[in-house]
């Protein structure tokens, strides 16, 4: 194998339940590799905790290893117009009405956080649909996507939230769209950004659905919501809902949504794993406007039916408490 | 010192022990590995020669699973194909379909199946019951009673408790291994679910990386050539274990060693006395090197006729095309005994003769292809499960019945366990054990 990303292996840490913050009751039901990036050769195991439900990766890349399996072609950092075409104009126009459907009841004066902001693609969405006096902010580690969000005139922190000095209760809404399952620890993550709300403030958070049809079918292995090794902790209804409140926010609403991504990357994982040939894998990737479109009908039908493959949930923290 | 701080005493660095000590070392518990060779692995060792050949102690069963659990994925490479067959009335037969041929086999079969069956007390009712009346006397108990040593009529059914994996699962695993070119683990892990995603794999270097790899993360807390002499039990739990003489305050002991070895060395209590009449079947593995590949049927081959020495013989380089240099091969045969009969006592040429004149109508001209052998003996090869001590061996399997003592690994349970189920299972009890000391 060539020397360069990919052919070492990565230096792995051991992981706990976040929520109850043990293996005890883990049992082991997916193992997979690096399907998407081939960033090492490593093969990795997802277990849940059967007492909490939750999903984690055992043992999970170490935080040295970030910048090895976020490569400079990772699709968060690029997700843009010129590389995505029709994908990302429809994904923007459902993305608006999403985060407005959150956002739009805030005041002229509201400071809003978006922590994994990546290239800052949501923010910028609030930037053109919200009010012009919103103050908009980015909290980011990569230092290519900050650069990318700082270049559209976002607010940008670089760093990872639970290391920045941010204002304590100077934000009215946080926003956490695809990145609790990134962090080491979503509990003290929460924490971190219930302490940057002020009381009564709002977080919102999105994540994939363990208990979406999408799961089940690439359940032992192909699953993209594990998105090998990146996501490091997976939720369904009742375990973020613990989760929330072992942060001591309270659920303000909790629904799921349609998405077509982990359907797509489901069938790209197997396809790529079974030795497909090139040109079919890629008929299934976030540049594969009908693919995207195929499995988003797909997954309308599992939202109907309340298990969209996406988590969508609202947190309060609490006016009465500190 | 509080009795949180006093470790955990873990008697042997095999596979097991070493994973009891890796999981507890994670959850902050202080441990000391005993060990009384002067290396580790126990049955987990590779052999290794200078003309490439390499030899486990044993067939190894390893999953991408637990490749993956243990941080070695990377390490190991994916198995291909996996298969046994039945070489039976000179002609071999794929297991276990290909045996269906036989029409008098599947009439048995087909009759036994008809029949009401009562709870089988040994393994001669079970597989009678199973497989019907000519598959049972002419394959079955002849495998299990060269084996174990004894008569299929006085081993406990319980002996083949993990031998039957239901036909629609195998017939899908199976397709799933041939549409992925992987060897699907069909029946090598009971602890957790079989699917088509979890497939054998073998280390390059042979088993023995996987106790290194562990050992690498327990290694200041490893004493070889340091057996534990006693294993103090006072007022129902442990208190202590003795080392060169000494006797040092432990929270608990978790023993890897045959059962029968434990009333040896617990002081203070008798609770254990019956373990000393639990057997193993000794083991003779005659190693012949051979030029050429793909010499054997199948990756493991069952012999049951009378007219062979051994029971089963193995071709490990057909899954695992790496353990022998190009060209060549190696093929293991596995001869039950005991501890000083003529076999055990033979001489490493005597044996390796032997095999090769056994092997002949399977492998024709076979002695035109030997390079060579390796004998490897263990007294302890594989639990017997007698039935005049199950009801003892049932209760054992529940626990020790001594708080803080675990009898954990192949040895330590008295349970023929594969790699994967020995790793969750020791897991499941060393977690339970640390959730007390806590």
């Amino acid at each position: 194998m060539a020397v360069g990303i990919g052919s070492e292996p990565l230096e792995l840490v051991d992981a706990v339940c976040c929520n109850c913050g043990e293996t005890d009751a883990s049992v082991p039901i997916a193992v997979g590799e690096d399907f998407e990036y081939r960033t090492s050769p490593d093969t990795f195991v997802m277990y849940r905790c059967e007492r909490c439900e939750v999903i984690f990766l055992d043992p999970r890349p170490a935080r040295g290893e970030l910048g090895r399996i976020y490569g400079p072609d990772y699709h968060a950092y690029g997700f843009d117009e010129g590389n995505y075409g029709l994908s990302f104009r429809v994904r923007a126009w459902l993305e608006t009405k999403r985060i407005m459907a959150w956002c739009g009841d805030l005041a002229s004066n509201a400071r809003i956080i978006d922590i994994g902001a990546g290239d800052g693609f949501h923010l910028k969405l609030l930037k053109q649909a919200g009010k012009p006096t919103w103050r908009l902010e980015a909290v980011e580690p990569d230092a290519k996507a900050a650069t990318a969000a700082a270049a559209a005139g976002l607010t940008v922190h670089r760093g990872f939230v639970e290391d920045l000095e941010l204002e304590p209760e100077g934000y009215d809404f946080a926003i956490m769209i695809m990145t609790i399952e990134h962090v080491d620890d979503p509990v003290d993550v929460l924490r971190r950004a219930r302490a940057l709300l002020r009381p009564g403030g709002r977080l919102g958070i999105v994540t994939d659905n363990t208990a979406a049809p999408d799961a089940s079918f690439g359940r032992s292995r192909h699953w993209g919501g594990y998105h090998f090794p990146r996501h490091f902790y997976l939720f369904n209804r009742r375990a973020l809902a613990e989760l929330a409140s072992l942060a001591g926010f309270e659920v303000d609403r909790m629904g799921t949504m349609m998405s077509p991504v982990n359907w797509t990357y489901t069938v790209h994982n197997a396809l790529d794993d079974w030795g497909a040939p090139r040109w079919v894998v890629n008929r299934f990737t976030l540049e594969s406007a009908p693919a995207l479109a195929i499995f988003s009908l797909v997954d309308l039908l599992a939202r109907l039916l309340g298990r969209g493959a996406l988590l969508r949930t609202v947190l309060r923290r609490p006016l009465d408490r500190s | 010192m509080t009795k949180n701080r006093l470790p955990v005493a873990i008697l042997g660095a095999g596979f097991a022990g070493l994973v009891a000590a890796d999981e507890l070392t994670k959850r902050g518990i202080p441990v000391e590995v005993y060990e009384a060779s002067p290396v580790i692995g126990g049955l987990a060792r590779t052999f290794r020669d200078d003309e490439g050949f390499s030899l486990d102690f044993g067939a190894h069963f390893i999953t991408n699973r637990l490749a993956a659990a243990i941080g070695v994925g990377d390490r190991c490479k994916t198995v291909r194909y996996y298969g046994e067959s039945v070489w039976f009335e000179d002609s071999n037969s794929s297991y276990p379909f290909g045996l269906l041929r036989k029409p008098r086999l599947v009439l048995s079969a087909v009759a036994a199946r008809t029949k009401r069956s009562r709870e089988a007390v040994t393994v001669a009712d079970l597989f009678r019951q199973r497989y019907g009346l000519a598959l049972s006397t002419e394959v079955a108990e002849p495998l299990i009673e060269a084996w174990s040593g004894l008569p299929a009529t006085r081993l406990a059914a319980a002996v083949a408790a993990k031998l039957s994996t239901s036909i629609p699962k195998t017939i899908w695993l199976r397709a799933a291994a041939f549409a992925t070119g992987r060897a699907v683990a069909i029946g090598y892990c009971h602890e957790q679910p079989e699917n088509a995603n979890v497939w054998h794999v073998y280390p390059e270097e042979g088993v023995s990386m996987l106790v290194n790899h562990l050992a690498s993360r327990v290694e200041s807390t490893i004493r070889l050539r340091t057996p534990v002499e006693g294993i103090v039990v006072d007022g129902g739990a442990v208190r202590a274990v003795v080392v060169n003489g000494e006797e040092r305050p432990v929270a608990a002991a978790i023993s890897t060693a045959p059962v029968n070895v434990l009333p040896k060395i617990i002081r203070g209590t008798d609770d254990l006395a019956h373990l000393a009449s639990f057997r193993y079947r000794p083991m003779v593995f005659v190693n012949l090197r051979l030029e050429g590949r793909n010499l054997l049927p199948d990756v493991m081959t069952w012999t049951p006729g009378p007219e062979t020495p051994f029971y089963r013989l193995t071709e490990a380089p057909i899954s695992m095309p790496w353990l022998a240099p190009e060209g060549k091969t190696i093929i293991t045969a596995d001869i039950g005994c005991e501890v000083g009969d003529e076999i055990w006592s033979a001489d490493d040429g005597d044996l390796a003769t032997m095999c090769l004149q056994a092997l002949e109508p399977i492998v024709p001209n076979i002695a035109g292809r030997y390079l060579g052998s390796k004998i490897l003996r263990t007294p302890i090869a594989y639990p017997v499960f007698d039935i005049e001590y199950e009801a003892e061996r049932r209760t054992f399997a529940k626990g020790t019945g001594i708080a803080g003592l675990l009898s954990v690994g192949r040895n330590g349970e008295f349970d023929h366990l594969l790699m994967e189920d020995l790793y969750w299972r020791t897991l499941i009890r060393v977690r339970r054990l640390a959730s007390q000391l806590v």
